[in-house]
């Protein structure tokens, strides 16, 4: 008895899911607003208590770089 | 005689030789105090306090144990360090603070570092980074603006500020923060991507299909961006197009979820 409800239950979440999908995938046809931007850029790292005297914080230097990859920006 | 002046000479020579090795294999001791001043042996002990307290919250922070972290910089904080380590503490028990899940306080203790420092650039850019990541857009937006307006040439200041105007509907903005990242670096595909989003919700899919297809060729296995050149493509009609779009975004995209809507899409076609 517990094997079929199991299965019923997970049939169900599986007609739920395509659903989804299919009203999703309406949506992103009709209207452009609903694509997804690229992703955030992700939190810098730890700065040592002596990091910020000169030049060798890496932190810094990635907030302040001039090219993507320097920056750590995401790729997607 | 000979042999023992000869020894005793030998001897010398190897006490001094290796003496040099040990001069440059071990530290320098420690300085003595220099004073018996209450003031300035308690100066010297708080120093000493905020060296340990620092060292043992960065190396707590980059073995990810946060509230170790947390419990060192806060410890830190409260000594009161003078600049930079006192805009570096707050900075980094901010850090702990947002990976504990405690945003408001680590945007608190980022204000008060940029207050201390205001051209505090991993600061300005956490910032926006939490606020972006909390979906607080008017936030996030007055954030981006402060931090472009002293790291003018900074690409992710210009990368922050343009999502986060893309998000809140300010396309002139967005447009022109992703010329300027695709100005600095033109070979960054997801720039491409951003402005593409832009071109499509100003209804200009002839430029939006341009840039999908330059990031695209940037990075042929951009998902996202292969997904928007299908959608595009299957509004212009262009259904065989559209399908194989769908097709390789079904097999490249590593988001279950998009992987699906590419799979339904090119099902449908």
């Amino acid at each position: 008895m517990r094997g079929i409800v199991r299965l019923a239950m997970a049939g169900a979440l599986a007609l739920g899911a395509c659903a989804g999908a299919a009203v999703g995938a309406e949506l992103l046809l009709n209207d452009p607003a609903s694509l997804v931007t690229s992703s955030p850029p992700a939190l810098l790292g730890p700065i040592t208590e002596t990091g910020r005297t000169g030049w060798n914080c890496a932190p810094e230097r990635a907030a302040t770089a001039k090219t993507a990859a320097a920056a750590g920006l995401p790729h997607d | 005689m000979l042999t023992r002046v000869v020894a005793v000479a030998s001897l010398v020579a190897l006490v001094t030789a290796t003496g040099g090795v040990s001069a440059q294999n071990y530290s320098r001791p420690t300085a003595a105090p220099r004073t018996t001043d209450a003031s300035a042996l308690a100066a010297q002990a708080r120093e000493r306090l905020v060296h340990e307290r620092f060292m043992r919250g960065v190396a707590a922070e980059e073995r990810g144990d946060w509230s170790a972290a947390e419990a060192e910089f806060r410890s830190v904080v409260s000594l009161d360090p003078p600049e930079p380590k006192g805009s570096s503490a707050r900075y980094d028990l901010a850090l702990a603070e947002s990976h504990l899940g405690r945003d408001d306080a680590a945007v608190a203790l980022l204000q008060d570092a940029l207050h201390r420092d205001p051209r505090f650039a991993a600061a300005a850019a956490n910032l926006v980074v939490i606020e972006l990541r909390r979906g607080n857009l008017s936030a996030a937006r007055a954030a981006a603006d402060r931090y472009l307006a002293f790291a003018p040439d900074a690409v992710l200041a210009r990368y922050a500020r343009g999502l986060a105007a893309l998000k809140a509907g300010d396309l002139a903005t967005a447009r022109d923060d992703f010329r300027a990242l695709i100005g600095a670096d033109p070979s960054y595909a997801a720039a491409h991507y951003d402005l593409a989003l832009v071109e499509l919700r100003a209804g200009r899919d002839d430029a939006a299909r341009a840039e999908l297809e330059r990031a695209l060729e940037l990075l042929p296995s951009y998902a996202r961006a292969r997904f928007a050149l299908g959608t595009v493509l299957m509004r212009d009609g262009r259904k065989a197009d559209a399908r194989l779009a769908f097709d390789r975004c079904a097999h490249d995209a590593a988001d279950p979820a998009l992987r699906a809507l590419a799979i339904d899409l090119r099902d449908r076609l």
